[in-house]
């Protein structure tokens, strides 16, 4: 029994790899990475350029999403944060579907600027709020962005971590694979084995993940969840 | 034209009209280029619009690449007022060249939202939801809520009574 959340863990995770200065974007549909990088803001990166998209307080931008990409494709944006319908263990996203492509199981919501993102963004987290063996798969249906690239194509960042509810991965670029980095506390391997569609083995070595400060869940109950709620309205109804 | 990124995804199998080919400044690298996308019509909702087709429109949307990638562009607008008003109005301002024909129409982004004016109505948007699961009950909700009214007035007055 924890006295956090899942979503308050995953917050805390995405919060310690925002650096200082450095420019920090968050996607739709990302109200926990958005609590994340406001909790990093609030405390340790105060300097830190945070655009959050549909954030009245943090989009400075002045014509449409466009703006934004064009911005982010010329490789402005240290930090970003994605996710997928599937993500297998080389770190490749499927948003497009699961199943046959033009007949499918389930239709993903697409990739939109995910498949650029994924490249020109210089460090990306990957973030799921569920972990299941439905979602962390051997291999992918549909690769909407591959998790690393030959030399011949220009990709100046790529995936640092994948943050879930029950552990943390850190992409290994050489090996070109996610590699167990730490498992929450309260959750067992046997557990986290049993949810992961791809085989841990090899994955000695990971410790347990810090839990979240007394001081970050202070933030991120009060001060993170009224910015957030700018934003989300309904999610930081529902967080308690 | 070129986009960023992308290459060595699974749309260069999807979609054929996307090509990749060597960058021409430096050909040993690969790019990804995909064709423009050509509307003959778009329906657009302003925050303001002129009768001579000026228009301001929500700056967080990219409806002013819309406008300019479509042949017809039929704008409905929170607010008639005069070209100059709007030119001074806040958001991103179209010039009238681009578009076809405007209409008054307030809420007329109904039951999504125009940031600053009106929230999303979420229980008709859950009532959509629910109803586009199958051809049947949409069906149900086109007789309800878009052949039904005589007018947006009467639609407006329908899904606020409730």
């Amino acid at each position: 029994m924890s006295d956090y959340t899942p979503e308050e863990m995953i917050a805390t995770v995405i919060a310690r790899e925002v650096r200082d200065g450095e420019t920090v974007a968050v996607g739709t549909l990302a109200p926990v990475p958005a609590s994340g990088v406001l909790l990093a803001h609030f405390t340790h990166a105060p300097r830190a350029r945070v655009i959050i998209i549909n954030h009245p307080d943090y989009w400075p931008f002045r014509y449409g999403s466009k703006e934004f990409y064009d911005f982010a494709q010329r490789g402005n944006i240290d930090l970003f944060f994605l996710s997928g319908g599937q993500i297998d263990r080389h770190g490749n996203l499927n948003l497009i579907a699961v199943g046959d492509a033009r007949n499918p199981r389930t239709r993903l919501p697409g990739g939109a600027g995910a498949p650029m993102l994924y490249y020109q963004a210089k460090r990306v987290v990957l973030f799921r709020t569920d972990h299941s063996p439905r979602i962390f798969v051997d291999r992918v249906d549909h690769v909407t962005s591959p998790g690393s690239s030959p030399p011949s194509v220009v990709r100046p960042g790529g995936p640092l971590i994948c943050v879930t509810p029950l552990c943390v991965f850190r992409f290994d670029p050489a090996a070109r694979m996610l590699v167990l980095a730490s498992v929450h506390p309260g959750v067992s391997r046997e557990e986290l084995a049993q949810q992961t569609g791809f085989s841990l083995k090899g994955n000695p070595g990971a410790g347990v993940t810090d839990p979240p400060t007394a001081a970050e869940l202070h933030l991120l109950r009060t001060r993170v969840r009224e910015a957030v709620a700018r934003a989300y309205p309904r999610y930081a109804e529902g967080a308690s | 034209m070129p986009v960023a990124g992308h290459v060595g995804s699974d749309y260069e199998r999807l979609r054929p009209e996307f090509k990749v080919i060597p960058n021409p400044w430096a050909p040993t690298q690969r790019v990804l280029m995909v064709p423009a996308l050509r509307c003959d019509v778009a329906l657009i909702h302003a925050l303001a619009a002129a009768p001579d087709g000026t228009l301001c429109l929500e700056p967080m949307e990219d409806d002013a690449l819309l406008v300019q990638a479509s042949g017809v562009v039929i704008a409905s607008a929170e607010r008639i007022m005069s070209a100059d008003e709007v030119r001074a109005s806040a958001g991103v301002v179209v010039e009238g060249i681009h578009v076809t024909a405007v209409v008054e129409l307030p809420r007329g982004a109904h039951p999504t939202l125009v940031r600053g004016h009106y929230e999303v109505d979420a229980a008709h948007v859950a009532e959509y939801q629910a109803a586009a699961v199958d051809d049947e009950t949409f069906r149900g909700y086109l007789a309800r809520w878009v052949h039904g009214p005589k007018d947006h007035a009467a639609y407006l007055a329908e899904a606020d009574r409730l």
